[in-house]
């Protein structure tokens, strides 16, 4: 008996010692470790679904509306749906939207649709479609009819590459993205230009909603709802009027070259192809942007919703010649004649030449074994700096940059005053134009030529900064680049007698109410050296008003005369292809106001296309009739 | 002359009270195991009420179809309990094999195809809206058959009645393990091992049995006896921060509503975990989640000193029964609640695998209840009749 009393004693223990361990691990789970398993309860139950905000519009100067976004019914199917039942749906929706049926399927299989959201198929349904699908919602699995926020550019294709366009977000932006931003999947995000650039500010703050699920995802109610808030409006420095001018006067410009034949090609009859250009207006006061327009162009509306495979090919079809390329800020041609503002401004600092001094320009200029000429090797004499301008002398600026040479051969200091007049100028690096993808240019110097020599040999052989690479460089030919947009902030520089402004795009940011919340004022990129200005202006207003002035025939319709414009003509020989037409100007001439930059590839000499295109806008700019820009046809003179 | 004092009708009411067994009925017995029953419906409640919108579930439209159901087990279960009350349990002695018999007939029969299959495991005898599992009574049997032989050699168990002892709980046990049920198979070893232990077995046989038992244990799990789902539940409890697969998955689940209550529980019916269905089976083995959710700490401490309370009182009659084999029933009670609610709570708290077993008095299920209640009634007829 006493052997039966220790074993069920045995057992009592252990009993014991069972429960004391259930007790405590309760004890642990429920207190301990309490919190940790409740926090576990609610991400469990509960899951929130964020609704996308109203995107902020984007305005011009005068609050007229460039971008904003509609609400929009639409139809859209899940991608989840087992093929046999999407058929048959897709078949009832065909059926009752009246579109084939290919075209919904053509939809649902889009790829760039995404894969978690449903798939918009159809936008703008007839409220009648809407209620159908609604009360048959049986016979339609998978299809919802929803609201939804659709951006809009009214003005179509006018300034698409200064908006540029959103677009569903996709697996790179999203990790770009810092997690507090909170982006979807599916949502838009702006992709190019404004739209990319003052993404944070149009966007808005996104909504969101809190459910209450059970363990198979089914909502069980709503809990709590915060309403996304619409973004900004962000207002631009653009006028609408202004740039609806540029653009027409590019696009005409280029169609009137197109029918002209290539001068320079004495050996055959071929026709300008002027197949790209660009414009840029700037406000000389705190260097605004009035107008930026890029040709061939693309209408952004057709982003909305994934733009089709097709076009998205043909956009980017060398064929089309890159109609996505914003040309103004990435396009870099030689600046050719534009800039001998440059070369004058470095021969001046360094004493080369003076406000009076002549050259005597017989047109021909040799340096060691190098002869280079004027354009038609034409001579102009003894001439002045100011005349030089006016009738676009090479030889007087040869001149500068082979004795600029010089000075670096002996190594005196000094001899690369063209490149540091340059690089002040702001040639050679972007901007800071608050748009994506700017170009900087080049300014070429003897450290650059080494730089690419030694990367690779085989391609350059030359390690050495030659006479003809300075005195090619006076000219703005050779290896230097520039941007159309760079060209136009160098002589808002001298315009405005020094200051060289950051091109200023967006002039302030709206909250829903139209109250301003931010404002952008104009910011100056540095200062830079303007000796003998009155001279040069009085140069650059030759090349207009002067009848030896190389834009004297393009200004010769403006309405009134002689024209208060000054400006520069550039022709850039191009490797391989026609030469490039530049212009950039400003009005008035004493204390100028607007600087107006054309470049027009293949477009010949800059006289012939790009003058009369900036005529146009300069006429606009004074509030005088605008002509039509047909080009002259055009004899020589660069 | 003396009035002869006439005994009254009270007075020998009362007498008759002071000879019955019914003047020792443990209330420390009951009662526990009727407060359990009637948390246990507010917990079904609780936890299936949310079926009751599902197309394709048996309660669908109905919130108190498991609970109805369940409240008449509780009833049935009342009866089976005031019978197993009501008959001396030394009669019981006598009919100890037919009734072990009877069991293992019915669970050689389950896994013929007159037994239907749920969830893989062909345990039940389908009968209309309602089923049978043998292995429930298999648990009941084994007892009263094995106190039965060990009590009647008690003193004299020698290696070949070990043996016996072991064959008796060895036949249902295997057919317990072909349906497969691991859960109910383990009950039944733990019931023989607690009876041959009091039984008077020698030390170092006991010895002997335990390693072969882990030996048997480990190469069942390394050969491949056990399927590996199986294996997996079983060892998912040692691994708990491993991927979540579906075995981890229930347990993340049943430690998260736990967790859930903290000290006092979200409230009844309150429960995210529990009214949202997150936690798998949770009316039937997981029951002791919904518990832990909705009344916390202080609740499911409650249940344990309630089920703390049952195992006592029978460990206690164990101790004092007039009988060995009424002593050696008791231990079988002990064995087999200690056990299921060790095993049940454990695994929901993840300090035991995974099995299929249901909390008694608590989980949903007909069987279960019944054999409960079966086990709870031997017990008080042990008690009551110490002194007769």
């Amino acid at each position: 008996m006493n052997q039966t009393r220790l074993r069920l004693s045995i057992i009592g223990v252990v009993v014991i010692t069972v429960f004391s361990a259930m007790f405590a691990r309760l004890w642990y789970l429920q207190i301990a470790q309490g919190s940790e398993y409740v926090a576990q309860a609610q991400s469990n139950s509960y899951r929130t679904v964020q609704e996308p905000p109203l995107r902020g519009r984007i305005l011009d100067a005068k609050g007229r509306v460039l971008a904003d976004s509609r609400i929009a019914n639409v139809i859209t199917i899940d991608r989840g749906l087992e093929p046999g039942q999407r058929k048959i749906v897709v078949g009832r929706l065909a059926e009752l939207l009246a579109v084939p049926s290919k075209t919904l399927e053509a939809r649902l299989a889009d790829q760039r649709a995404s894969l978690y959201a449903s798939v918009p198929v159809a936008i703008d349904v007839p409220i009648e479609a809407l209620t159908f699908v609604s009360e048959h919602s049986d016979d339609f699995p998978g299809v919802n009819a929803e609201p939804m926020a659709i951006r809009r550019y009214p003005n179509a294709a006018l300034a698409a590459h200064l908006l540029g366009y959103t677009g569903e977000i996709n697996a790179v932006e999203l990790e770009a993205q810092p997690a507090s931003a909170k982006y979807g999947l599916g949502e838009d995000i702006g992709k190019e230009g404004i739209e990319f650039t003052y993404e944070s500010m149009l966007r808005g703050t996104p909504g969101k909603e809190e459910f209450q699920v059970d363990a198979s995802g089914n909502v069980i109610r709503s809990v709590r709802r915060v309403a996304p808030k619409v973004g900004h409006d962000v207002q631009l420095t653009i006028d609408l009027d202004i740039q609806s001018v540029a653009e027409a006067a590019l696009e005409e410009g280029m169609a009137s070259a197109r029918t002209r034949r290539d001068i320079t090609r004495a050996d055959k009859f071929i026709n300008l192809k002027a197949g790209a250009g660009s414009v840029v207006v700037i406000d000389v006061t705190d260097g605004s942007v009035v107008a930026l327009a890029s040709n061939p162009t693309f209408d952004p509306n057709e982003f909305i919703n994934g733009i089709p495979t097709v076009r998205w090919k043909a956009l980017n079809d060398p064929v089309n010649n890159y109609p996505l390329l914003n040309r103004a800020i990435a396009g870099q041609y030689a600046p050719a004649s534009t800039f001998k503002l440059v070369t004058a401004v470095a021969g001046l600092r360094s004493g080369m030449i003076t406000a009076n001094s002549t050259v005597e320009d017989t047109g021909k200029y040799k340096i060691s074994d190098q002869t280079f000429t004027n354009s038609n090797s034409e001579p102009f004499g003894r001439i002045s700096l100011e005349r030089a301008i006016a009738v676009s002398s090479d030889v007087y600026f040869y001149t500068i940059g082979g004795s600029l040479w010089s000075k670096q051969r002996r190594n005196e200091s000094g001899g690369d005053v063209i490149q540091e007049t340059a690089r002040l100028f702001g040639f050679g690096r972007a901007t800071g134009i608050a748009l994506p993808n700017e170009a900087a240019g080049r300014v070429p110097d003897a450290a650059w030529k080494q730089r690419i020599h030694e990367a690779r040999p085989d391609a350059f052989p030359y390690p050495d900064w030659l006479p003809g690479d300075n005195v090619q460089l006076a000219v703005g030919q050779g290896d230097a680049l520039a941007t159309p947009l760079q060209i136009a902030m160098a002589y808002q520089a001298l315009a405005s007698g020094g200051r060289l402004s950051t091109p200023r795009l967006a002039s302030s940011v709206l909250n829903s109410k139209g109250r301003i919340t931010q404002t952008n004022p104009g910011v100056d990129a540095g200062r830079v050296p303007v000796p003998a200005r009155d001279t040069m202006l009085a140069g650059f207003a030759g090349v207009v008003r002067s009848s030896a002035g190389t834009a004297y025939g393009a200004f010769a319709l403006y309405p009134q005369q002689p024209p208060a414009v000054g400006g520069k003509t550039g022709t850039a020989q191009v490797g391989g292809k026609q030469n490039t037409s530049l212009f950039v100007g400003f009005s008035p001439i004493q204390n100028p106001r607007y600087v107006v930059a054309v470049v027009v590839e293949e477009g010949g000499y800059g006289a012939e296309t790009a003058a009369p295109i900036a005529r146009a806008i300069f006429e606009a700019l004074n509030g005088l009739p605008v002509g039509p820009v047909s080009s002259l046809a055009y004899a020589g003179g660069n | 002359m003396a009035a002869i004092p006439v005994p009254t009708v009270m007075s020998r009411r009362k007498a008759r009270f002071q000879s019955s067994p019914f003047r020792h009925l443990d209330p420390f017995l009951i009662i526990p195991v009727l407060i359990m029953n009637m948390l246990s419906l507010l917990m079904i409640y609780s936890s299936t009420r949310g079926k009751s919108t599902l197309r394709g579930e048996a309660a669908y439209g109905d919130p108190f179809y498991y609970v109805k159901r369940q409240a008449m087990f509780v009833f049935l279960g009342l009866i089976i309990m005031a019978v197993t009350i009501l008959v001396d349990y030394r009669r019981l002695r006598d009919w100890a094999l037919g009734i072990y018999l009877l069991t293992v007939a019915m669970l050689a029969f389950v896994l013929t195809p007159l037994g239907s299959s749920v969830n893989g495991s062909q345990a039940r005898f389908a009968l209309g809206p309602f089923a049978i599992q043998p292995s429930e009574f298999a648990k009941f049997s084994v007892i009263l058959m094995a106190a039965a032989y060990a009590a009647v050699h008690r003193g004299d168990i020698d290696v070949r009645r070990v043996l016996v002892v072991l064959g008796i709980a060895t036949v249902p046990l295997g057919l317990v393990m072909l349906q497969p049920d691991l859960g109910t198979a383990l009950v039944i070893g733990t019931i023989i091992i607690a009876i041959l232990g009091v039984s008077g077995v020698k030390a170092r046989h006991l010895a002997v049995l335990a390693l072969i038992g882990v030996t048997g244990a480990v190469v069942a799990v390394n050969v491949g006896a056990l399927e590996q789902y199986q294996v997996d539940r079983l060892t998912a409890f040692l691994d708990q921060n491993g991927d979540m697969q579906k075995s981890t998955y229930n347990l993340e689940q049943s430690k998260t509503a736990i967790g859930n209550g903290g000290l006092t529980g979200q409230g009844l019916f309150k429960g995210t975990q529990t009214s949202l269905g997150h936690v798998p089976e949770q009316h039937t083995d997981f029951i002791f989640t919904a518990v832990g959710e909705e009344l916390g700490f202080v609740g499911a401490s409650m249940l344990l000193a309630l089920f703390g309370m049952i195992v006592w009182r029978s460990w206690r009659t164990a101790s004092v029964s007039n009988d060995f084999f009424g002593a050696l029933l008791c231990v079988g009670v002990v064995a087999m609640f200690s056990f299921q609610v060790f095993e049940n709570i454990g695994m929901t708290m993840g300090i035991m695998p995974i099995t299929g077993i249901p909390l008694p008095f608590m989980s949903y299920g007909g069987s279960s209840a019944f054999v409960s209640f079966a086990c709870v009634g031997l017990v008080v007829n042990v008690s009551m009749r110490r002194f007769s």
